[in-house]
């Protein structure tokens, strides 16, 4: 782990509140942060809010704002958070949606296993 | 039974999980994630799924029993379902979920309903299934040993 790491947060967009428990609880055991929205309008209203993330992890199906619209809205605002989705559906036209939309990465499997994670956050230098 | 047998039942008991596709490996993720300062959060994370499933399931009889049924709302009560099982890696339960999903888009309502019937089936064995594991990890414990590691 980078020295640097122990500053890093993760903002993960997720509705479902077992994932958000999982994935608190993984993040955690890697020594990072984490805040939680949970659906897509929550993501928008943080930026907007003012604060910030080194990385979104951002789920799809979400009530009020759904994680495609969600990632939209961030990168118009200008946010230029890596966003990474974390989608059961990995779909070519689900991938499509989301780069088109302006996402960075796709997790494979949803939850992710912590080498997963662990991999994707040290490719954006985040691990 | 010594700490050493229990051990022994709770490490065969658990592979056997796995083996019926009870479980999949989600859960030895979760198993993995814990450690001493967080020494409950298997238990503490599955009875959350416990509680929220069982709200579901009674949301949705209550949804499919009526004369017009609201797929939207059908649909998103199985994608909770869904998502929730696959976190704790309840991998038949999530299956069932993934099938059911199928049906609600489908806006097809016999479908859903023996979706509901199998998914109730599904969940309430492998409920049955984790308390039997945590009753004996109690033992274990009361024994004055603890779970293997997986």
């Amino acid at each position: 782990m980078n020295a640097s790491s122990k500053s890093i947060k993760i903002l993960l967009v997720e509705d479902v509140k077992i994932n958000r428990m999982v994935m608190r609880m993984m993040v955690k055991s890697l020594g990072l942060e984490m805040e939680e929205a949970e659906d897509g309008q929550k993501a928008v209203d943080y930026f907007v809010g003012g604060k910030k993330a080194d990385v979104v992890l951002m789920d799809r199906d979400m009530p009020i704002m759904n994680g495609h619209e969600a990632t939209r809205q961030l990168r118009s605002m200008g946010v230029e958070t890596p966003i990474i989705v974390l989608s059961a559906d990995d779909s070519q036209s689900n991938r499509d949606v989301f780069l088109q939309a302006g996402a960075d990465e796709f997790l494979q499997s949803k939850p992710p296993s912590r080498k997963e994670l662990v991999d994707v956050l040290t490719k954006y230098g985040l691990y | 039974m010594d700490v050493s047998q229990l051990q022994r039942s709770w490490v065969e008991f658990l592979t056997a999980l796995f083996n019926e596709g009870f479980l999949d490996s989600q859960f030895n993720q979760l198993l993995q994630l814990q450690d001493e300062s967080n020494p409950n959060f298997v238990a503490e994370v599955v009875t959350d799924f416990f509680h929220d499933s069982e709200r579901l399931l009674n949301e949705l009889t209550g949804v499919l029993d009526q004369q017009i049924v609201d797929f939207k709302k059908v649909d998103s009560h199985v994608h909770q379902l869904k998502g929730s099982s696959a976190s704790i890696g309840v991998e038949r339960v999530k299956n069932m979920c993934i099938a059911f999903k199928a049906f609600c888009e489908e806006s097809n309502r016999e479908g859903c309903l023996r979706c509901l019937h199998q998914v109730k089936q599904e969940y309430f064995l492998v409920k049955d299934k984790l308390q039997t594991l945590f009753m004996l990890e109690q033992q274990i414990v009361a024994a004055g040993g603890s779970p293997p590691l997986m």
